[in-house]
């Protein structure tokens, strides 16, 4: 197992340096920061721009070769992914963002799988009675609403329910009020800004899950090694928890790789509407401010992401199905 | 509405809840299992579909009772509602008994207690019958654990090893740590046998135990069963299409058609003496393999009834050819025949028939077709197929990116034979020995293949332009297995047989008059053409198949198991269209099929393959009567025969393990791992069977023969692989069963 996740690390080590790579020379070649110095009033000669810009090690004097190997130098020697035009060091403000994206995400996502694959079995076993009917509809509209949409129409509940209530008990923006005192107190603060996007993103996510996991169960309701089950002497219910479920899981599985990437891609509507300023908002302000290196670094933020996701993917889909052979 | 309740049954005067109490007083005391008026009907968007209707059967302690019948007829959905495991949808009523005790109308639950107890089944499909992702002892142990809460965990693993043991799995107690992909088909039937009696069941439900597996492990598994019933002294009830199958098993039979019982009686009644047309026509339907016989096979006109709607009439008059007006007046109850015997029919002419009624009288058998080229001896044939040493051979890799050969799969390896004007040609053998593959390189057609293919004097090594290899194109066709999936759902007959020909360049006019002589060649009506292929029946999508391959004139067609997706009455009708369309035509076949009776029915000569050899190839008759090779033997001995009384006495050479992977091939013959002669060698001359590949040699003529004939006498038309087909067989591996445990009642 060590011998393959060694392997597989190696293979997506290498596709992520390609993607990265690919991705540097993109932004070196069409951002362009020292048009945006040059709105600055009073107007920087041309000569000071590039001074500037220089010290930051955005030379655009250079080739776009010779910045890519001092980029990657960088990196290799000192872990250094460089700077922003306006100065700001890439590394410590993408350790910030990263944890923030990683706060937003990381609950949605355990509760979008848990609740999705859940609603998915009990669905399956209420095929077209009344529950199935509601949870699946439920299911496809959350499909078809873009999730922008969605999201706003949570955080105007939240708002009603603040304002019904006459006192604000929801946080439909930010992460935290400013300045709580450690303790019982900052922590409701804290749940009371994790609470609306947690329950937006989840309400949006789950369907998928949900849709999957009921297709998968009801294709393995009327195996023949369910009926084997059943023949064996346990009951329907028992012989399709037992038999079924377990088999019905494999595809979800391994679905689950190409979702989190999706989510992570996805997430910066989430962290715009509700106000985290974390790695998706940044990768799309990287690109309105001409940032080369915050938006290289969020693109190899996303490559990371999608090889754990595969990763996991490969590590569930071994643990119940004993067919894949890890080799 | 009201003509459906006038159509109730006639023959039956009492109300059903009467029935059921006659029925009850007289189910003998000491049945086991007792199913008296099972009428199963399912609700569908077209209809109500009456399944099964009325089946009545004692089973008694430790008999065998054999349900024999088509698709549809019925037989799966008995044992199903017997078990308990028909969907909700189903509605099920009468009663059926299980040592006195009522088990119809019991809960989901209250079965569970019976289901893998005192009942339990085998199904069909082996490969798709266990949870992929359980250890197989998992699996026998949960059918443990369901019924013995109680027993130990080392007492439940004690009784795993015992049972896998006992149906013949080697090296058992490892076994049980391995998952249902890493075993065989068979292995897998075996593993579900085991389960099933798990639990000493005393009725056992066998549906179609074999029909997923080759002969020789279709004939170890009825061995199989065949111990189980020993040890448990269980009562089993077999389901089967093949009236070979049960033959040599049963005690009784009852044979099914659309959802009734039409005959049932003693197996050597049912098959010596049948007296309902039906059953007749099965039996004569089915080619035998041990006779070589010169008579066409019966073939069964129609299609079985569509059970939505209710017969007034009996179901099979439609089919039959006795038929008269009396038989659509009412369906005949099943009623005793005259004989001492517990026989009963459900024909109103059954008196009229008995054993001296031949079924080629009744049922029209065409005249046996003669072919213009039967007269000429084979040497003056011109050849239409040639093989010289073809090969096929797949590189096994591994790693994903750099990829390194780590073996050669040998799935053809050194081919050679020839295919004369107006004959038969067969390749059988077990799947995995590389039949298929054969074909797939005969019509690759390819100039870099490995080894020469000579299509009407046409040679792969000169196909270099498209122009010869659609010359190649018209000299053979082909017919595939699957006739639903061969046709392209949205053509019509019109557009499938039109495509050939318009490919071939021929007008509009031309194509016209092709197309319905061709319809009327393999008996469609010409009016059809303009029909899709889901408005026919299977067998006859089959013949469409076949008017497509005919459609250029070829002078080969390649059939690839041409009947196996068919129902027996249907397949009849197919191959005598095969056998006629050979004579009239002057066409060669080179036939590929696992059914060995269907071959020696229509083939000329048969080559039989081992993991991509042939090991023994010549004339029909001489290599099913005289077979030198021993897996030809075990192969042959394996096939079940129609036939209760020879079944019953018949030697059977059963073959261990399955066929070995064709990654390792041995140095020597590939068959000494599983021969029976290898098995019984001392060692001295095992030596020679592991070292040196035996060369396909001539077969002798009989010192008999050679003394008494004056001439030279010509070489006999049969060779064979191996050193030493005279060596006594392994008596491990010989079975005959004593006629004792089965006598007929």
């Amino acid at each position: 197992m060590l011998r393959y996740l060694a392997k597989r690390g190696i293979t997506y080590v290498f596709m992520i340096f390609l993607t990265t790579s690919a991705g540097y020379f993109l932004a070196v070649s069409s951002l362009k920061p020292a048009l945006l110095e040059q709105e600055r009033i009073p107007r920087p000669t041309p000569e000071q721009v590039a001074n500037s810009m220089r010290l930051k090690g955005l030379d655009p004097d250079l080739s776009p070769w010779e910045r890519y190997v001092e980029w990657l130098t960088a990196i290799l020697t000192r872990w250094d992914w460089g700077r922003s035009p306006n100065g700001a060091f890439i590394n410590a403000e993408f350790g910030d963002r990263v944890w923030i994206s990683t706060r937003l995400f990381l609950a949605s996502i355990i509760l979008t799988l848990v609740i999705g694959v859940a609603l998915g079995v009990y669905s399956a076993a209420r095929q077209y009675k009344f529950q199935d009917r509601v949870i699946t509809s439920y299911s496809y509209l959350a499909y078809i609403v873009p999730a922008p949409i969605a999201y706003f129409l949570v955080q105007l509940g939240a708002i009603n329910i603040n304002e019904t209530v006459g006192e604000r008990i929801f946080f439909v923006t930010g992460i935290s009020t400013p300045g709580m005192e450690p303790g019982w107190a900052q922590f409701i603060d804290m749940l009371a800004h994790y609470a609306v996007p947690t329950v937006a993103i989840t309400l949006v996510g789950w369907g998928s899950y949900q849709i999957a996991q009921r297709q998968y169960l009801l294709d393995n309701v009327n195996a023949d090694f369910v009926r084997t089950a059943r023949a064996k002497g346990l009951t329907r219910n028992q012989a399709i928890s037992r038999h079924a479920l377990r088999v019905s899981f494999i595809p979800v599985a391994q679905s689950i790789a190409f979702t989190i990437p999706a989510i992570f891609a996805g997430g910066f509507f989430a962290e715009k509407i509700f106000a985290w300023p974390g790695v998706g908002s940044w990768s799309i302000d990287a690109i309105s401010l001409q940032d080369v290196n915050a938006a290289t670094a969020t693109l190899a933020y996303g490559s990371v992401i999608f090889a754990l996701g595969a990763i996991l993917a490969d590590f569930a889909t071994t643990l119940v199905d004993p067919r894949v052979r890890v080799q | 509405m009201s003509s459906e309740i006038a159509a109730g049954p006639v023959d039956q005067p009492q109300s059903a809840v009467e029935r059921l109490h006659i029925a009850g007083l007289h189910a003998p005391a000491d049945a086991i299992l007792s199913v008296r008026d099972m009428n199963v009907r399912f609700n569908t968007e077209n209809g109500v579909v009456h399944a099964v209707r009325g089946v009545d059967f004692d089973l008694m302690p430790g008999k065998t009772l054999g349900i024999v019948g088509e698709s549809g007829s019925g037989k799966s959905v008995t044992s199903l509602a017997i078990m308990g495991l028909l969907p909700s949808t189903a509605e099920v009523t009468g009663s059926v008994r299980l040592k006195g005790k009522e088990l119809l109308g019991l809960s989901d639950k209250a079965m569970c207690e019976y289901r893998g107890n005192e009942l339990a089944m085998v199904f069909q499909d082996p490969l798709s019958s266990l949870t992929p992702v359980y250890t197989v002892g998992n699996q026998i142990i949960e059918a443990l654990t369901i019924h013995n809460p109680t027993m130990s965990k080392q007492a439940k693993e004690a009784r795993a090893v015992e049972l896998l043991a006992m149906v013949g799995i080697p090296s058992p107690k490892e076994r049980l740590r391995a998952f249902p992909h890493e075993f065989s088909g068979g292995m897998r039937q075996r593993v579900m046998i085991a389960i099933a009696i798990a639990n000493n069941p005393r009725v056992l439900i066998a549906d179609e135990p074999t029909t997923a597996l080759d002969v020789t492990i279709q004939a170890q598994v009825l061995e199989v069963l065949h111990t189980a019933q020993e040890e448990t002294g269980a009562a089993v009830v077999m389901i089967t299409h093949d009236l070979g199958v049960v033959a040599g098993m049963a005690d009784d039979i009852m044979v099914m058609y659309a959802g009734r019982p039409v005959e049932t009686g003693a197996v050597d009644d049912i098959y010596y003496n049948p007296r309902m047309p039906y059953t007749m026509g099965l039996l004569g339907a089915v080619p035998r393999v041990d006779v070589a016989e010169k008579s066409s096979l019966v073939p069964i006109e129609g299609m079985p009834p569509n059970l939505i709607h209710t017969p007034t009439g009996c179901s099979f008059a439609p089919r039959c050819p006795l038929a008269a007006d009396a038989c659509l007046e009412g369906e005949p109850a099943l009623a005793p025949v005259p004989g001492p015997a517990a026989h009963r029919a459900a024909c109103i002419k059954s008196g009229s028939l008995g054993g001296d009624v031949d079924v080629h009288d009744v049922f029209a058998a065409p005249p046996v077709p003669v072919s213009r080229f039967d007269a000429i001896p084979r040497e003056e044939r011109s050849t239409v197929l040639q093989l010289k040493d073809v090969r096929k051979h797949f590189p096994l890799t591994k790693g994903a990116l750099l990829k390194r050969r780590i073996g050669t799969v040998k799935a053809v390896d050194g081919l050679s034979f020839d295919i004369r004007e107006g004959e038969c040609f067969s390749i059988v053998g077990e799947s995995g020995s590389g039949k298929t593959t054969t074909l797939l390189e005969i019509m690759e057609f390819h100039k870099d293949q490995d080894g020469e293919v000579v299509i009407g004097g046409i040679s792969n090594k000169q196909a270099a332009d498209g122009k010869t290899r659609s010359a190649m194109r018209r000299e053979l066709q082909m017919v595939f297995q699957d006739p639903t999936g061969a046709l392209d759902p949205r053509f019509t007959v019109y557009e499938v047989l039109a495509e050939p020909l318009q490919n071939a360049g021929m007008n509009k006019v031309d194509t016209k008059k092709r197309i319905m002589e061709l319809m009327k060649l393999v008996g469609l009506q010409p009016d059809h053409v303009n029909r899709f292929p889901n408005q026919f029946s299977g067998g006859q999508r089959q013949r469409i198949g076949i008017a497509r391959a005919l459609a250029v004139n070829p002078k080969l067609v390649v059939l690839d198991e041409p009947v196996s997706a068919l129902d027996v009455s249907v397949q009849a009708g197919v191959i005598n269209l095969l056998d006629k369309l050979r004579a009239e035509l002057g066409l060669s076949y080179l036939l590929v099929a696992h059914d060995l009776s269907v071959v020696r029915h229509i083939s000329n000569r048969v080559a039989v393959m081992y993991l991509g050899k042939i090991v023994e190839i010549g004339e029909v008759d001489r290599v099913f009567d005289n077979p030198r090779h021993p897996y030809t033997r075990a192969l042959l001995s394996a096939i079940p025969v129609p036939d209760p009384q020879l079944e019953r006495t018949r030697e059977r050479i059963i073959l261990r393990g399955d066929l070995p992977s064709p990654l390792g091939t041995p140095k020597g013959c590939n068959f000494a791992t599983r021969c029976p002669v290898f098995a019984a060698l001392p060692a001295a001359k095992q030596e020679k069977c592991l070292t040196l590949e035996p060369p396909l040699e001539q077969v002798a003529p009989s010192p008999a023969a050679r003394t008494l004939a004056a001439d030279p006498l010509p070489a006999l038309d049969q060779r064979f692989a191996c050193f030493f087909p005279d060596g006594e067989l392994d008596e491990d591996m010989l079975v005959v069963h004593e006629s004792a445990d089965h006598h007929a009642p």
